[in-house]
């Protein structure tokens, strides 16, 4: 039996009162795991999760969520999902361990043990001798691993972090997706919001892409990043030849700053334009002082694929 | 100096535990935050300064049993036998703590979670907006039925103790029983609905506050006003005064009829109009507070 998707949605559409289209016909499959959600601000992650946790009705089509339609059963699917959003959420004269056990009981636990599962994630988010205290005295990182605390707290299936790294400083924000990234091993899938692209290569093993409420690409990370590069080669400065040679070979060529040059992989993956950059410059005859491949980035599979839409 | 022997003590990570229970659902999910919203309202696991407030005010309202109880029993070998400081009916209308105490605690147990935009937390459980105002309500509701019925207990238990014959005091007035817990829970109700709608719709506790005692006060004023210029003491408009509304249904139960020397008394079918003015006022109350909370993080 196939295992039950985190999230499935079938052309899904939101548009808001006034016209504004935050989702268009968005079908993706997420598979169980860390899955990065990743569009600029506006594409409708928020939203997406919103639809997710049935807190608003799509215009048209439909989701699951861990194999439960959300508009028939919105609370047994918030049931099995954490959530945490982006923006502050904190009462501040509450301390994070009354906070965290009182939204635990909220998610189904007996007073006794959420108390105590209280104490034990906050102690996991590394709040452990800080959960007395009034969130009111918290930092921005602190705040940041209550709202994770209390995602956890009732052991969700799912958890879903808009934004977790939002306002952290370098430290707190590896920090975060160091403890984001232990989730999956606890048996917990992840969706994680961002748009900061570098966040869900480090700690996601798949990615859905949107922009502007539509499906730009989804898959596993390593394929994605797999797409081709580019292939840098220096020959001494003497392009000339060479660049008609690739350019006839329906390469596309630039010259860079330092004379050498970069020939985009797109069209024939990267070891063939690796190939056939070799076999141009022995053919020519040419000095190879360097040839070497580059991957892409998530942001350049992000704006290729969304400036091809 | 000896080194110590044995282990100093270890670094380990607990890690994280699955929880195998079931999880209860939307009923676990409403009880705790009804649970929660007590709590808050009462200042218990917070600090001092909130607590001071409510348990003043039960200490207050308890003031007239204890010193009725008191003076019954100082004075229960003397010809002043039989003095009754306060009736259970007059009790039931001791409502000015009670209105203070909603003007006070309504607005804490709501702004906030607007305020401080933690509904999105809330509405992320397995709950429903509806499920939320029922939670507030009744928690609200709840703490005004205790301060209401509490002191109550005080002073017939108390009257009991104190009397000859407490078998033949707890006969006399055992209709109390019943009479009493109603009207204190249909006041309770009232209080709780309009002070929790009020408080709904505004982020600020002070604004909230402000608009609950205004709401009670200034159509109590109003209706005084009225009656006034018309030269009149009682006629129908007096069942506008939302302050007194759930003293005539509290008079409704002790005596069966609206006191003919209040405001509504005299008045042709009053008793009817009184009973339909408060379910209208408990409807509106909520009709207002399922609106709000109809979609939540909008």
């Amino acid at each position: 039996m196939a295992p039950v998707p985190a999230f499935a949605a079938d052309s899904l559409t939101k548009v808001f009162p006034g016209g504004t289209t935050a989702l268009d016909r968005l079908t993706v499959t997420v598979p169980q795991g860390s899955v990065g959600l990743v569009g600029a601000n506006g594409a409708g992650k928020t939203t997406l999760f919103r639809l997710l946790l049935g807190l608003i009705r799509p215009n048209a089509g439909r989701v699951e969520v861990c194999g439960r339609p959300v508009a028939e059963d919105p609370i047994g699917v918030r049931s099995r999902l954490g959530f945490m959003p982006e923006h502050d959420c904190l009462p501040p004269d509450q301390t994070a361990q009354d906070l965290v056990a009182t939204l635990g009981e909220m998610s189904g636990l007996p007073p006794r043990a959420a108390r105590q599962r209280a104490s034990d994630v906050l102690d996991l988010v590394g709040l452990d001798e800080a959960r007395f205290r009034p969130i009111e005295g918290f930092s921005t990182g602190m705040r940041q691993r209550t709202k994770l605390a209390q995602a956890l707290v009732a052991d969700p299936e799912l958890v879903l972090l808009d934004e977790p790294t939002a306002g952290l400083d370098p430290i707190g924000r590896q920090e975060m997706l160091a403890l984001v990234s232990r989730l999956a091993g606890f048996g917990i899938s992840v969706v994680l919001a961002t748009h900061l692209l570098d966040d869900v290569q480090a700690v996601c093993d798949h990615v859905v892409m949107i922009n502007a409420g539509q499906l730009v690409l989804a898959g596993p990370t390593d394929e994605l990043l797999e797409r081709p590069g580019t292939v840098r080669v220096d020959v001494g400065g003497a392009n000339d030849a060479l660049v008609q040679a690739l350019t006839a070979r329906q390469l596309r060529v630039s010259v860079l700053e330092d004379a050498s040059l970069e020939v985009d992989s797109d069209g024939l993956g990267s070891d063939d334009t690796l190939n056939a950059v070799r076999d141009a410059v022995a053919d020519l005859g040419l000095p190879l002082h360097a040839l070497s491949t580059r991957h892409s980035s998530l942001d350049e599979v992000f704006l290729r694929q969304a400036g091809e839409r | 100096m000896t080194a110590p022997t044995g282990p100093l003590g270890a670094v380990y990570d607990r890690g994280y535990r699955p929880y195998e229970d079931m999880l209860g659902g939307r009923r676990s999910a409403v009880l705790a935050l009804y649970r929660a919203s007590i709590r808050r309202a009462l200042g218990m696991r917070r600090s001092w300064r909130q607590k001071v407030l409510p348990w003043s005010l039960l200490a207050i309202v308890t003031v007239p049993a204890i010193i009725n109880v008191g003076v019954g029993y100082l004075t229960r070998d003397t010809p002043a036998e039989g003095f009754e400081f306060i009736t259970y009916r007059e009790y039931v209308g001791v409502s000015t703590a009670l209105l203070l105490f909603v003007a006070v605690t309504a607005p804490d147990v709501m702004c906030p979670d607007r305020r401080h935009r933690v509904l999105p937390l809330i509405f992320a459980r397995p709950l429903v907006g509806s499920d939320y105002v029922l939670a507030k309500v009744g928690a609200i509701a709840t703490i005004l039925s205790g301060f209401g019925f509490l002191p109550q207990v005080v002073l017939f238990v108390g009257q009991m103790l104190v009397s000859d014959a407490a078998l033949d005091y707890f006969r006399d007035n055992a209709e109390v029983l019943w009479q009493v817990p109603l009207a204190v829970l249909l006041l309770a109700v009232y209080y709780a609905a309009i002070g929790v709608a009020a408080a709904s719709l505004t982020s600020r506790r002070i604004v909230g506050g402000v608009a609950i005692l205004a709401l009670a006060l200034v159509p109590s004023v109003v209706t005084g006003a009225v009656l006034s210029t018309n030269d009149v003491e009682q006629g129908a408009v007096a069942v506008l005064n939302l302050l007194a509304l759930p003293i005539y249904l509290r008079d409704l139960i002790f005596l069966g009829h609206i006191d003919p020397e209040s405001p509504l008394g005299g008045v042709s079918g009053g008793a009817v109009l009184a009973v339909v003015t408060y379910v209208v006022v408990l409807a509106i109350a909520f009709a207002i507070l399922l609106l709000r909370y109809r979609e939540p993080d909008a």
